[in-house]
């Protein structure tokens, strides 16, 4: 069984402080839908009024059709992972995974069977009579999955689960997640701070900035057609270059930035419209890093500009090159760890291009701060 | 306390409800305002409570002040003199414990080795779950006109006849000095556990003498727990019943021995809650000084 | 370095002499059980005996000095104590736990205050606790009209009850707090969230957890209800506790039986403090050991090694234990070698006694002959007048309480 999710101009608040403000958003049966945004942005208040842990102050939300006002915790078809887990320590591995039948007041047999049909489905088998202690950090987590997913919820809340994971075992976690979530069939609603765990596991994405949404969409379209300058920072690297609009022809407009003038394309606004400009409107047009090539001498591309280089980085597959255009414009670009950068030293002048297709403009508006 | 019921569940938030305010209501604030009540009452039989002669009245206190109207003397100088002697006995036996457990404390905590101190901690209480009655007892014993030390010492030929410890309130100081020394030993440790021990070294490392590093960074990191124990420690010693039971000699009273006295002997009630109401009172302010001197908390005080 | 060295050696004298005079006298006491002389003391060593721990004696004046297994009335003190002590239990307990509880929940303006008076038993004087419990009970027993609030507020175990249980709820109050300060309120959420209710959380999550709390504070709740003086002497009226009994004892004559009585209990604590320090030891080695496996289980996953630490102990408390096994062995071969009861030489002695304090004998003859058919409580008076001889000093038990006269009330009663 599974069930959408559906928030309407939900805000939840304390005081006169806003941790969500208007958040309205459908989530579709059997969908994986991550909210990302920064620490303090309110996606985990959103997720403790799904589960019905805290009241929205405002607004409805409806599972499955139905208005969950009123309704506890205990009686909601959600299930929460948390963040640190929240596994009972004095309970074995079993007796957590089972605790909501035991709650319900199901036999002992059926209990023992339940739960050992789930720790097939996590792949820990025979590790039901261990202590919790005894398990590594990755056993923890598929024990806190199978504990949440014993009482056949509708939903599956996930509140960063693997924050607490080394790299390695994360990144291992994920596709695990990602497969549970096929073979179970129900909606994950998945909250993380890292942009590379929504965009590898998500169906769609809704990121947050203090509280208001900022987009919606898939992991293409947010990486991809940004919708606000915060978008574009926050989910992977962007070139942010501060410039007026000099020209607006349809789609495409002219942006004069840094003494140059580029060919930019107009950004995106949500649900397939485009922002609009006219002529000496402020604005930011968005380059990504790996978007913007060294320039030789036999291909043209329709932007180009110069800048110094300040050092270049290392990366493993690929090279960091940092470079300077003028004392407040900084530009940052990633090459392939193929290209020959031994030319490269301190201070030279080198050439850079991007494509227009490369670059999006949008209104100005509050960045992503690392 | 909508959102107490709903966390709660109803039969969870029943149970605390009540539990809670039997205890605060029951047990802690009526019995003390029923004595402060009764200390400013005068003490008739029973029959004649809520009668006509049922007034409030400051005899207590004034007689706590000025003696009974028959005596010549214009202050009561025997109780004022009890009292007096009494809270300073109180403060210079908590000093004395304070400068006698520092050492201890010091030691257990930040000298020795973890297996050392834990045995050392465990070897600390177990004298503590013996009644303290029995620990009196015990100095009793020592003490005694033909007791232990007496016994030694004429032996040793030091002295020729024995020394009256007990008359000379030695037996009744040092018992109490030596019922509560874990009172003040327990709060120190605590604190000066948490302390860094690099923050030692690197003091020794500037060249600060081991006296100053004390006096500069141990005692100020220590702060919260000398208030906690000097304040435990003067309270239990000022309200001290038993070990002056046991150990005071026939001249000395204890604050406490006057209260019994009006209580049991006597049998005039309210004066002998109106002198517990004047207990109280030192103990509260004497709280409020440390509060205010050490500029902790009360949470800090009692843990 | 060489005046580091010197201040450690003096700081090693120091805590020696610390702990010398921490266990000095409770050594000297214990071993004044075992002398037959009927003043507890060492100097002069009459005879290895232990009839302090079983039928006391009988003076040669034929008053009865009771001893540890003897004497009635310490046994009803013992039994009135554990009632309490039980009783004090029950009710602190959930008292202590369900303010700890509150605490966690209420509104952090609040918080403060809330905690102030939950703390302020401890501050109180003991002595006023019970005085104010008494006075308060006395006025509802006046106003019950002979019912049953009467019975009640004139009912000294149910008094000391409920006044041991105000401080003592502070004590439970406090080991519980330090608890839930660890707890994971994320638990309670995770196990509403699985569909428990408020109640089966209560039970199944949050009762296993404080557990161990719940163990300590019933024992500390009783050893403090059980060894309480300065507020149970008010509050318990015309009863008599334990504690009570002592210092009666303790006031009209300080008797070896007394001795007895502190060496059980020290032996007792002793038991106890070793048989929980070795489950301790244990315990621990266990979770060393458990948390070794997960992080060989870990690192096996990961690959990362991280420091465990894996410190070995070497339990000191077995050279104590060893140590303690020696002296029983000395102890019972000296006993074996002197007779159970040290019988010969205490016959010698009394011989000797009997002759030396012949005339004494007839001058005391009128007494024995009251005291001859009586129980042991007019012993004790006697023992009283005898001792106050020894002291030289008539008035060293002096009567400043009512327990003189108490026990003469009895005494006419009982006789």
């Amino acid at each position: 069984m599974s069930a959408d999710v559906e928030l309407q101009n939900v805000s939840v608040s304390f005081g006169n402080f806003y941790a969500a403000k208007n958040v309205s958003v459908k989530i579709e049966k059997g969908e994986f839908f991550s909210f990302l945004g920064p620490s303090g942005c309110g996606k985990t208040t959103l997720l403790r009024a799904i589960s019905g842990f805290s009241d929205p102050s405002d607004g409805n939300i409806l599972i499955g059709g139905q208005n969950m006002a009123g309704i506890g915790p205990n009686k909601r078809p959600t299930s929460l992972i948390f963040q640190n887990l929240a596994l009972f320590p004095l309970m074995s591995v079993a007796d957590n995974i089972a605790f909501s039948l035991e709650v319900r007041g199901s036999g002992k047999a059926e209990r023992r069977k339940r739960a050992d049909e789930l720790l097939e489905l996590v792949a820990l088998s025979g590790q039901g009579d261990k202590k919790v202690h005894e398990l590594s950090g990755g056993q923890r987590q598929r024990v806190a999955i199978a504990r949440a997913l014993a009482i056949e919820p509708e939903v599956l809340l996930l509140d960063e689960p693997l924050s607490a994971l080394d790299l390695k075992l994360r990144q291992k976690m994920r596709t695990e997640l990602r497969e549970i979530q096929k073979r179970v069939g129900i909606t994950f609603i998945y909250i993380t701070h890292d942009q590379g765990e929504a965009l590898t596991m998500s169906d769609r994405i809704a990121v947050m900035n203090q509280g208001e949404l900022e987009q919606i969409g898939s992991c293409n379209s947010v990486y991809e057609a940004p919708n606000t300058p915060f978008v574009a920072t926050f989910v992977g690297e962007n070139n942010a270059f501060y410039g007026t609009i000099s020209a607006v022809d349809g789609d495409m407009v002219n942006v004069s930035a840094i003494g140059n003038n580029f060919l930019a394309k107009a950004g995106d606004l949500g649900e397939g419209r485009k922002h609009t400009f006219k002529k000496n409107d402020e604005v930011i047009m968005f380059v990504r890093p790996e978007s913007i090539f060294l320039k030789d001498q036999n291909n043209q591309a329709d932007n180009i500009f110069t800048a110094a280089v300040k050092t270049v980085e290392f990366e493993g597959n690929l090279k960091n090159i940092y470079l300077s255009i003028n004392e407040k414009q900084d530009v940052r670009c990633s090459v392939s760890n193929a290209v020959d950068t031994m030319d490269l030293s301190n201070s030279k002048n080198v050439e850079l291009k991007f494509s227009s297709r490369d670059a999006i403009v949008l209104p100005v508006g509050p960045l992503a701060v690392d | 306390m909508n959102y107490f019921f709903n966390k709660n569940g109803p039969l969870i938030s029943t149970y605390l409800l009540i539990s809670i305010g039997f205890w605060i209501v029951f047990l802690i604030v009526i019995p003390q305002l029923y004595m402060l009540d009764l200390s400013f009452r005068p003490n008739i039989p029973p029959l004649l409570r809520g009668g006509p002669d049922d007034v409030y009245t400051l005899v207590h206190y004034k007689h706590f002040l000025f003696g009974s109207e028959t005596s010549g003397e214009s202050y009561n100088y025997v109780d004022i003199g009890v009292f007096l002697d009494t809270i300073l006995t109180a403060i210079l036996i908590t000093l004395i414990n304070l400068c006698f457990c520092y050492p201890i404390a010091f030691y257990i905590a930040k000298v020795a080795s973890p297996n050392t101190a834990r045995l050392l901690i465990v070897s600390l209480i177990i004298p503590f779950w013996i009644n303290e009655l029995l620990r009196s007892f015990a100095l009793r014993i020592l003490f005694a006109g033909e007791g232990f030390i007496n016994n030694v010492l004429i032996k040793l030929g030091v002295i020729d006849t024995g020394i009256n410890f007990i008359a000379m309130d030695v037996a009744l100081y040092t018992g109490l000095n030596y019922a509560y020394i874990l009172l003040m030993i327990f709060p120190l440790y605590n604190a000066l556990e948490t302390l860094d021990k690099n923050q030692l070294e690197a003091a020794e490392d500037l060249g600060s003498s081991m006296i100053r590093t004390h006096f500069r960074i141990v005692i100020p990191h220590a702060k919260a727990g000398i208030a906690s124990g000097c304040t435990m420690v003067f309270m239990l010693t000022a309200g001290a019943l038993a070990t002056p039971v046991v150990l005071s000699s026939p001249n000395t009273f204890w604050f406490t021995q006057l209260i019994y006295q009006w209580f049991n002997m006597n049998d005039n009630w309210p004066r002998g809650a109106a002198y517990s109401i004047v207990l109280l009172s030192v103990s509260v302010v004497f709280v409020l000084l440390m509060m205010r001197i050490f500029k902790v908390k009360i949470g800090e005080i009692v843990r | 370095m060489k005046s580091q060295q010197a201040l450690n050696i003096l700081l090693g004298i120091y805590i020696f002499i610390f702990f010398a005079y921490l266990f000095g006298p409770l050594v000297i006491m214990s071993i004044t059980a075992f002398n037959s002389a009927e003043f507890p003391s060492v100097t002069p060593w009459e005879c290895f005996s232990l009839r302090w721990f079983n039928e006391g004696k009988i003076a040669y004046d034929g008053q009865h000095l009771a001893g540890l297994a003897t004497d009635w009335r310490l046994h009803e003190g013992l039994i009135t104590s554990l009632q309490i002590g039980l009783g004090v239990v029950l009710l602190s307990v959930p008292i202590g736990l369900s303010a700890a509880l509150v605490l966690t929940q209420v509104h952090s303006r609040f918080r403060t205050a809330f905690y102030s008076i939950s703390i302020m038993p401890v501050l109180f004087p003991g002595v006023i606790i019970g005085i104010s419990t008494v006075v308060l009970w006395d006025r509802i027993a006046t106003m019950g009209g002979g019912g049953f609030a009467t019975e009640l507020g004139r009912n000294g175990i149910f008094l000391t009850i409920l006044a041991q249980t105000c401080f003592i709820s502070t004590y439970c109050f406090l080991i519980f707090v330090a608890r839930l300060q660890r707890f994971d309120q994320t638990q309670e959420e995770a196990a509403l969230d699985l569909g428990a209710s408020q109640t089966q959380v209560f039970f199944k999550i949050l009762i296993p957890y404080l557990m161990p709390a719940i163990a300590s504070s019933c024992v500390i709740a009783f050893l403090a209800s059980f060894e309480n003086y300065n507020t149970t002497v008010f509050s318990i009226l015309s009863d008599q506790t334990l504690t009570t009994v002592i210092a009666s004892k303790v006031r009209l004559g300080i008797s070896p039986a007394i001795s007895a009585l502190a060496l059980v209990i020290i032996l007792i604590t002793l038991a106890v403090t070793i048989t929980y320090e070795i489950l301790r030891r244990r315990e621990d080695k266990k979770k060393k050991k458990l948390a070794a496996e997960a992080l060989f289980v870990q690192t096996q996953d990961s690959r990362l090694l991280r420091n465990g630490k894996s410190t070995s102990t070497i339990p000191k408390s077995i050279f104590v234990i060893i140590f303690i096994i020696i002296i029983c062995i000395f102890g019972f071969n000296k006993l074996v070698e002197k007779g159970l009861y040290g019988s010969v030489c205490i016959a010698a002695t009394e011989q000797e006694k009997q002759s030396n304090f012949a005339e004494q004998l007839k001058l005391l003859q009128n007494n024995a002959e009251v005291a001859g058919q009586t129980s042991s409580e007019n012993g004790e008076a006697d023992e009283k007048k005898e001792y106050d001889d020894i002291f030289g000093d008539p008035n060293l038990f002096k009567n400043f309480g009512g327990f003189d006269a108490k026990e003469e009330e009895e005494q006419e009663t009982s006789d």
